[in-house]
């Protein structure tokens, strides 16, 4: 059965019916193209639903590994997820042949381009570029005219987008060389499809992914200072709201480089250096993905806040190399195109090998006259590309006036303008939605210096057009991606698909935390706390509230309000169950519950409390594994039910249920995951911060005010509930649950894992393992206040707490001491947050006069 | 003739700081009319780190940072220079070009004119609208040449606006201050930029120093508390031609460059970085005064 010929499969000969896309799956003599033949004998061997079911779990894994693409002006949601047809952009070996030497060319004459700009200028001075192209670029940075750097190859990286046109020929339509992005998601693609669905492989040789990862190492290596034998590298980022962040800490954790801020770094003497929790620790390497006029806000742009002051100088003198380097935003620039062949001849003395779209730069009155005689059958752009996305203008799609208004735009600075002929892109069979259709597809190849030359990406990252006929494929408008597999032989080894990429995570700087995860990781201790400090108490408030609906007696009736107030002091959503309207929410509960459960809008409830959480895990995602983020997966959904669904108080108790075994999990998950000691100390204190202050402000709620014996019961009994610590109490004490021993239980027991004397041994030892820079045996502030704290709760006379003060009818002792215990244990994160994290102060640039 | 100059920049903040990192364009560059004779770079406190570069435009730049806590800056440069000859073109001199065989000049291939017609272009700071190529129009009829046209402009722009402290800031666009007709030395600098690339000229920016106190009888110049702008043309045959739009007068004896870009920005005295979530406050004092 293995012989049928999959092109007669039924599912095929739909797409058979569009037979302009059935050409590019032939040779040119007119046979299918054999590589196809394999892969869809495979595909339809597999069958129908099992495609289904696998692409399915391909999409439950990208979402579980947390791969997104981040979509501008997006306020809502921070991330979209990852799509991936599984049906692959195929490249057979004569053609990657062509490919892989046409792009190392390019990537060289790029290089060249990029020296001679910053250098001597001869391309110039012997008129082959138009000095408009270059000096009127907003990508030409004057700052870094004449800097020597310290590797060969001036450009490190390099990507390029391809199109495969109806004649089968392939063109260069983008080059990208500021911070190229997508190697990442190619090898994350790669990776999904080699676990998921193997089967595809069969039969066909694949090239693998990991020679240019290994390249990257090498290339970025040689850009260090000669001085530094073990270079260290770090990754720049803007930060996780930037639109391939799930990259950057995928690369970080992939190739072991600390993933860091712009902040986290600080020039110094002539270095640049990463402040960690330890103290400063010089680096060698920077991989930026942090666009070149936004990294040194001295002599760039002075409004950035994601650069690196004084970074300029650093490099200047020679002490830091950055991959790119600051400046090479200026090739990418469509008004070189129409030169690239005279560069490549003047340079070489050779051909373009891969041809460039035929562009007409309109500083040129003849090619500016072609452009605009010729604007609606062509793509106009402009030589530097705006931020805002895509800047190519398809003319085609223009009404009259606007082509007029293009005109006269063109007209005003012909200088800016490039006119670029149209490629019919050729379609490639692509999975949507359960059938095979034909897609238009751009593919991106990626090159790097090995020091000496360039290694190109044996594979890339392919993206697809939203709808058949849309001529624009960008990540920004949606549509797929899409796996490239070169089909040849690798050079010097023949591996089986299955194998492809190991986990090859290493940790170069192992003990360097940098202060802005040490941050993040302290809140999300913090708010793990919070969230299930919240959930447990609004917990027991709702198991109160159903079984007193049942017996309608006073106490009854006073516990619930006491416990609804507590919970508005408690998780500080007022007004709650304290305000104005507080008779009608006792009246009616469940609505206000819900909205504290739900609405992520309301500030201190669940939903919004957990939002905080899933930020401050997002800005350390390289810390978490894949079990973590299913874990983090689940709440989210939890959090969200489908719209419209009636919440009955059964299904909150319910969602509660599930958001708390998931919290615990997640904290049981983290001292696996946290490789690093200081990131695990950070996150526990951040713990043990809010446990303690929680606990203070759930006693101080619950068990100041004195009132009838069967209310306090209730109350206690609800403290004891929330803490998990009922079991516990009839255990150690058996006798009635009464004040003076579940004080003792929660504040004074050091063997209850959940005692405010528990957190505080716990908070001591972590805040004494924080590296410090006092001498000697000297104190730190916060080591003063807890030292403080612990004096306070081993010296308090613990009859007097429990003694009702008849004047206010409180446990007046009881309130003071909580209060107290409040005010040191809560000035505690501000003075670590002063010593280790100082991110209340920003760079501004002083002010100038004229 | 010879000049002594100090120029005094003081931050102060109102919140210590810790880091700060700084770029000065305070050293006078030698030019075919002057020599920078001397110099002496005060900054407390201390810095931990000073270099010293040379831009792509060719001006003098310091960069220095102060990693210890402060919180005030003082930087004090002592400079002294020697002017070699007066820029006033003579009879001989002249060029009598006009503005389109200065422009195709300016065309032909090459760094040379590279180099001069990257002044050509608008910048941020020197955009042109409607209201201000036509203004410029009026001094460019047929038949000026570009030497009588930049001169002409700059008379306008003496008489038609007024000197006004307070008025603009660093940020005002040149169109609003051509609605406003007024402003400071750098505005008037500014506009005449704008107005002579609007022509297709290639103009810099110069800033510079003019003498503090005038010798006796004559009056004091404007511009002098602080450091002064004004711009440069190119013109084939005579190379850069100085304008003071200010004091409507072809900069000579009394005006000492410190350097030169395509606007502003490109030249600033100086700019800097600190690490602060405070306020600050600046002072800047300038004297020159003749020595010889």
């Amino acid at each position: 059965m293995q012989n049928t010929d999959p092109f007669s499969h039924p599912q095929f000969r739909e797409y058979l019916g569009n037979s302009p896309a059935f050409q590019q799956m032939l040779l040119e003599n007119g046979q299918p193209d054999p590589h196809w033949s394999t892969f869809f004998t495979s595909y339809f061997r597999l069958g129908e639903d099992e495609i289904v079911s696998r692409n399915n779990d391909i999409l439950r894994l990208l979402r579980e590994n947390g791969v997104t693409y981040n979509i501008h002006g997006d306020p809502s949601g921070l991330n979209r997820p990852w799509k991936i047809d599984i049906i692959p952009f195929l490249i057979n070996r004569n053609e990657w042949n062509k490919i892989e030497a046409g792009l190392r060319q390019r990537t060289e004459l790029m290089n060249f381009i990029l020296t001679d700009i910053y250098g001597e200028q001869s391309l110039i001075k012997n008129g082959i570029v138009p000095m408009e192209l270059v000096y009127n670029h907003p990508g030409f940075l004057r700052e870094c005219a004449g800097i020597k750097l310290n590797s060969k190859k001036s450009l490190v990286l390099y990507s390029a987008d391809l199109a495969r046109s109806t004649d089968g020929s392939l063109w260069v339509v983008n080059d990208r060389t500021q911070a190229p992005s997508g190697s990442g998601y190619a090898l994350e693609n790669r990776t999904t499809m080699t676990r998921v669905i193997p089967e595809l492989f069969d039969g066909l040789k694949v090239r693998h992914l990991s020679p240019y990862f290994n390249a990257l190492r090498e290339g970025l290596a040689s850009t260090a200072p000669s001085q530094a034998r073990n270079p260290r590298i770090v990754i720049l980022t803007p930060g996780a709201s930037n639109e391939t962040y799930f990259e950057h800490s995928f690369l970080s954790s992939y190739l072991g480089f600390t993933l860091v801020h712009g902040n986290d770094l600080i020039v110094k003497e002539n270095y640049v250096w990463l402040k960690t929790l330890g103290g400063l620790e010089k680096v060698d390497v920077i991989l930026r993905r942090v666009d070149d006029v936004f990294c040194d806000p001295v002599e760039l742009r002075e409004d950035s806040q994601l650069g690196i002051p004084g970074l300029l100088q650093v490099v200047r003198k020679g002490n830091v190399g950055i991959a790119n380097p600051l400046g090479s935003g200026i090739l990418e620039n469509p008004g070189l195109m129409p030169f690239l062949q005279q560069i490549a001849r003047f340079h070489f003395s050779e051909d373009l090998i891969l041809p460039t779209i035929a562009s007409w730069w309109c500083g040129q009155p003849d090619e500016m006259n072609y452009v605009l005689n010729h604007l609606s059958t062509l793509v106009v752009k402009r030589i530097n590309r705006s931020s805002a996305g895509s800047s190519a203008i398809d003319g085609a799609a223009l009404s009259a006036d606007q082509l007029k208004g293009l005109q006269q735009q063109i007209r005003a600075n012909p200088t800016l303008y490039v006119g670029q002929e149209k490629v019919e892109i050729s379609y490639t069979p692509s999975l949507i939605n359960g059938k095979i259709e034909p897609r238009k597809v751009l593919f991106r190849n990626f090159l790097v210096s090995n020091g000496d030359s360039y290694t190109a990406m044996a594979g890339g990252l392919c993206r697809t057009s939203s709808e058949a006929g849309n001529f624009l494929i960008s990540n920004q408008l949606g549509g797929f991606s899409k796996d490239a597999w070169v089909i040849s032989p690798e050079p010097g080894r023949v591996i089986h698909s299955l194998k492809e990429v190991s986990d090859t995570t290493t940790t170069t700087f192992n003990s360097m935390l940098p202060s802005h995860a040490a941050e993040n990781l302290f809140w999300v201790g913090r708010y793990t706390e919070r969230v299930l400090g919240n959930c447990r108490f609004l917990r027991t408030v709702m198991q109160f509230l159903a079984e007193g609906n049942k017996l309608k007696t006073y106490n009854n009736e006073q516990t619930e309000r006491n416990l609804l107030e507590a919970f508005t002091r408690y998780s500080y959503t007022f007004p709650g169950f304290t305000g104005k309207e507080k008779e009608e929410k006792f009246a009616e509960p469940w609505k206000e519950i819900r909205d504290i459960l739900f609405n992520e809008k309301r500030i201190g409830g669940i939903s919004n409390t957990f939002k905080s959480f899933h930020r401050a895990i997002y800005e350390v995602r390289d810390h978490w594994s894949t079990d973590t983020w299913r874990v983090i997966r689940a709440v989210e959904e939890e959090l969200h039910p489908e719209p419209g669904t009636q919440q009955t108080h059964l299904q909150m108790l319910h969602t509660l249920d599930d958001l708390i075994t998931s919290m615990v999990a997640f904290i049981g998950l983290n001292r696996e995951s946290i490789s690093r000691e200081q990131g695990w100390i950070m996150l526990d204190l951040g713990r043990k911060i809010e446990q303690s202050l929680l606990l203070i402000n759930m006693l101080k709620a619950t068990m100041t005010g004195y009132s009838s014996e069967q209310l306090e019961y209730n109350l206690m009994q609800a403290v004891l509930m929330s803490n998990e610590n009922l079991i516990n109490y009839r255990y150690k004490y058996r006798l009635p649950v009464q004040n003076t021993l579940v004080l003792d239980l929660m504040l004074f027991d050091p063997n209850n894992p959940r005692s405010l004397t528990y957190q505080i041994e716990r908070l001591r030892a972590h805040l004494q393992n924080l590296p410090k820079n006092i001498p000697g045996h000297a104190l730190t502030d916060y080591e003063r206040l807890i030292l403080e704290a612990d004096t306070l709760m081993k010296l308090v006379q613990k009859k007097e707490l429990t003694e009702p003060d008849n004047q206010t009818r409180t446990y007046k002792k009881l309130n003071e001491f909580l209060e107290k215990l409040y005010d040191l244990l809560s000035a505690i994160p501000g003075m670590v947050s002063k010593t280790y994290f100082k991110h209340e102060v920003t760079t501004q640039p002083m002010v100038m006069l004229r | 003739m010879n000049y002594s100059i100090r120029h005094t920049t003081s931050y102060t903040y109102h919140e210590p700081v810790g880091i700060c990192h700084n770029i000065a364009r305070l050293i006078p560059r030698n030019t075919a009319h002057q020599n920078c004779t001397k110099r002496e770079i005060s900054i407390s406190p201390e810095p931990s780190m000073m270099n010293e570069f040379i831009d792509f435009f060719g001006n003098h730049v310091i960069y220095f940072s102060v990693d210890k806590e402060h919180s005030k800056l003082v930087v004090t440069v002592n400079t002294e220079v020697e002017k070699t000859r007066t820029l006033d073109p003579t009879p001989e001199s002249v060029s009598h070009v006009s503005v389109e065989e200065t422009i195709e000049e300016m065309q032909q291939p090459g760094l040379e004119t590279a180099t001069i017609r990257q002044f050509a272009f608008a910048t941020p700071m020197t955009q042109w609208n409607d209201e201000i190529a036509a203004y410029a129009a009026e001094s460019f009829p047929d038949g000026r040449t570009v030497l009588e046209g930049s001169f002409d402009l700059m008379n306008r722009i003496h008489l038609d606006f007024t000197f006004s402290s307070g008025i603009t800031t660093i940020a005002t666009p040149v169109s609003e201050v051509m609605k406003q007709r007024k402003g400071v030395c750098q505005d008037f600098a500014h506009l005449g930029i704008s107005c002579l690339r609007s022509v297709g000229l290639a103009v810099r920016y110069i800033s510079g120093y003019i003498e503090t106190i005038s010798p006796k009888g004559r009056e004091k110049l404007v511009g002098a508390d602080a450091s002064h702008a004004w711009f440069s043309v190119y013109i084939p045959g005579m190379g850069w031609v100085d304008f003071d739009p200010t004091n409507n007068q072809i900069p000579g004896d009394q005006h000492i460059t410190i350097g030169w870009g395509r606007d502003y920005a490109d030249i600033a005295p100086f700019r800097g970085i600190i690490l602060s979530s405070g306020t600050h406050d600046l002072a800047v004092a300038v004297d020159v005064e003749r020595t010889t």
